[in-house]
């Protein structure tokens, strides 16, 4: 069974009339323990699609199935938990909270699990120390380089310890040297056995993935 | 989320826009300080009216002109006013239950002993004035029944106008320039407090004889011990209806008086407190809307904490939070400055902080949050994570 399987997902966007198709029929099904990247050109859909594997948005129409359950149909808040426990994120921009150490940016995720308090600090601990961090540890995110700041979040999308990492465009705003680091510990960490997906449109970077996925115009080519 | 943890979090939140969350908080300051320090120097007035009341002796009744209906027009009560000797001897005669019985004037006026003036209370009552008000002197003497018949220029004088006119000299047998005659000290009586202290006792005989009175301005009468007020009360409404019609005079007891006074005090209190409430509205309104711009601020942490597993209910609760706390904290800043202010009044009024209105300040400045807080947190809730993660 795959972790993740997509049948027929679009999503149409209706602007004053003109419709958007930014996801025009895609059919995808992702395996337990791939390393897949996927590209195409800017405005291809790439984000969108993600954004729904992710559940983070839902589709116009299709289905959509984690471990075999129908997710497309869930309500939010039901949403909102799976999102917490079995899917990570990580974005172009980071997204840390400002003026928040890279302990606690780490420990968010947590605070909204039923993983008990008390095991916070020993988790994001381990995380920190995965991402080579734990010198960083009581840092402000300001106080970070861009390399850092993606680290730390790589190991906030961990610290739940979910099934899949969505990651969209991670070393956008990187140098290409620290963005290899980045792409680097994204196969570390898939060689371990996690679920990883990247969306990018560096051609070079797409290729350390197990897997290439093109989509253009809204569909896998 | 657990609730401490969002406590935590809302408290950073606020902390890290320090002057901000001041300033929004200072409606709610201002609001809670204005109602409490008005409730406790409503208080303190009402304490001072019931201490005033208290020293004047129990078991008095009073009977002045008129229907006491401040509707009508006071010129005209003044001008049918007919008490006088004979009402005081039908009473006598026809209510046993009465231990004294007095009548009473009252004026305002300058005394004069060389070059010290003084503003004091001139009370005109009869000899048995010190035993119904509870004068106890300090020296000398009260004035006797033969005097109050002579008309005497006597007076009896409060510390106070002692103090003032005659600066701790000895006073007694000094001649006095009052409403324009003289009139001799013949006793000072001990501090009793507030306005007592500034009298000026003479008898009502003199009284009328120096400024041409015929009508009292009222008379006071103290119930026997044992006998019921309200009781007396109608018995001297039957006696003074044999030559008085009902319009023309009323009996009240003195917490008749007591309670009237204490009522209007109340009901300014509370019309004050409200007036003074409203800016505690207007900062609940600058409360939503800071935080509505805070929304937008952090819509991109919004989009954050969604993508990470927040709830809706998670993400409106610590947004409420936020409100409450800063709404409360003002709350409990302005309950400070108002004990503070209270502590101050306390130096001239028995000002009084009641735990009611500690109480009304806590659910008034909560419900203030919740109430303006509710609208901007619910927005915050219905954020769509990927709009808020796109936000620019
Ligand atoms: N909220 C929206 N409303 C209307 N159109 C949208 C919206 N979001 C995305 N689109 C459109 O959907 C299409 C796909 O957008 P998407 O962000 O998925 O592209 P992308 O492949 O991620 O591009 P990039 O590489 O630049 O990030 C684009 O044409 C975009 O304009
Ligand atoms: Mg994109």
């Amino acid at each position: 069974m795959p972790l993740i399987d997509a049948q027929n997902l679009y999503k149409i966007y209706d602007i004053g009339g003109t419709k958007i198709n930014a996801v025009n029929g895609i059919s995808l099904s992702i395996e337990d323990g791939e390393f897949i990247s996927i590209v195409g050109k800017s405005g291809s859909g790439k984000s969108t699609l993600m954004h729904i594997l992710g559940l983070l948005d839902t589709p116009t129409s299709g289905v959509l199935k984690l471990n075999g359950q129908e997710v497309s149909t869930l309500t939010e808040n039901k949403l909102a938990k799976i999102r917490n426990s079995q899917i990570g994120f990580v974005f172009q921009s980071f997204n840390l909270l400002p003026r928040t150490t890279a302990i606690d940016n780490i420990i968010l995720p947590l605070k909204y699990s039923s993983i008990p308090s008390s095991e916070w600090q020993g988790r994001a601990e381990k995380m920190l120390e995965l991402v080579d961090l734990t010198e960083r540890k009581l840092n402000k995110s300001n106080e970070l380089s861009g390399g850092q700041k993606q680290r730390v979040a790589i190991a906030r999308a961990l610290v739940t310890d979910p099934s899949v990492i969505f990651a969209d465009e991670p070393t956008g705003n990187l140098d290409s040297k620290t963005g290899e680091e980045i792409v680097e510990l994204f196969r570390t960490l898939n060689d371990k056995g996690k679920t990883i997906v990247i969306v990018t449109h560096d051609a070079d970077l797409a290729k350390v993935a197990k897997r290439v996925i093109t989509i253009k115009d809204g569909v896998l080519i | 989320m657990q609730f401490l943890e969002t406590i935590n979090t809302a408290l950073k939140a606020i902390a890290a826009n320090k002057v901000r969350s001041i300033l929004t908080m200072l409606g709610v300051i201002i609001g809670v300080f204005a109602v409490v320090t008005l409730i406790s120097l409503g208080k303190g007035v009402q304490n001072y009216i019931t201490d005033q009341f208290n020293e004047l002796g129990s078991n008095l009744l009073f009977i002045s002109p008129g229907t006491g209906d401040f509707g009508g027009d006071p010129a005209d009560s003044f001008a049918r006013n007919k008490l006088s000797e004979k009402h005081i001897k039908l009473i006598e005669e026809n209510v046993p239950a009465i231990d004294l019985i007095s009548a009473y004037y009252v004026a305002s006026e300058n005394s004069r002993f060389k070059t010290n003036t003084f503003l004091s209370e001139i009370i005109g009552v009869s000899y048995v004035g010190n035993k119904m008000f509870n004068y106890e002197l300090e020296k000398g003497r009260f004035f006797t029944k033969s005097e109050e018949k002579n008309q005497a220029k006597v007076m009896v004088i409060g510390p106070n106008v002692a103090k003032n006119l005659f600066s701790n000299q000895n006073a007694i047998g000094e001649r006095v320039d009052l409403l324009g005659d003289k009139y001799e000290v013949i006793g000072i009586f001990k501090e009793k407090g507030s306005n007592f202290d500034d009298q000026v006792i003479l008898p009502y005989t003199s009284m009328e004889n120096t400024l041409d009175l015929k009508n009292f301005s009222s008379i006071v009468l103290k119930v026997k011990n044992g006998y019921e007020s309200g009781f007396v009360m109608k018995q001297v409404d039957l006696a003074l209806f044999q030559d008085l019609d009902p319009d023309e005079f009323q009996v009240l007891s003195q917490a008749d008086i007591l309670k009237s006074i204490q009522s209007i005090l109340q009901l300014l209190t509370v019309a004050l407190s409200a007036i003074a409430g409203i800016s505690l509205l207007v900062g609940g309104i600058g409360i939503m809307n800071i935080m509505l711009v805070s929304v937008t601020e952090r819509i991109r942490e919004i989009g954050l904490r969604k993508a990470l597993g927040a709830t809706p209910f998670n993400i409106a609760l610590q947004f409420l939070v936020e409100a409450v706390i800063l709404s409360v904290g003002g709350g409990v800043v302005g309950l400070m400055f108002g004990a503070l202010a209270t502590l101050f009044a306390q130096t001239f009024l028995r000002a009084e902080m009641t735990l009611s209105a500690i109480l009304l300040a806590f659910v008034f400045s909560a419900g203030v949050g919740i109430v303006f807080g509710t609208y901007p947190a619910i927005k915050a809730s219905k954020k769509d994570p990927i709009e808020a993660l796109r936000y620019e």
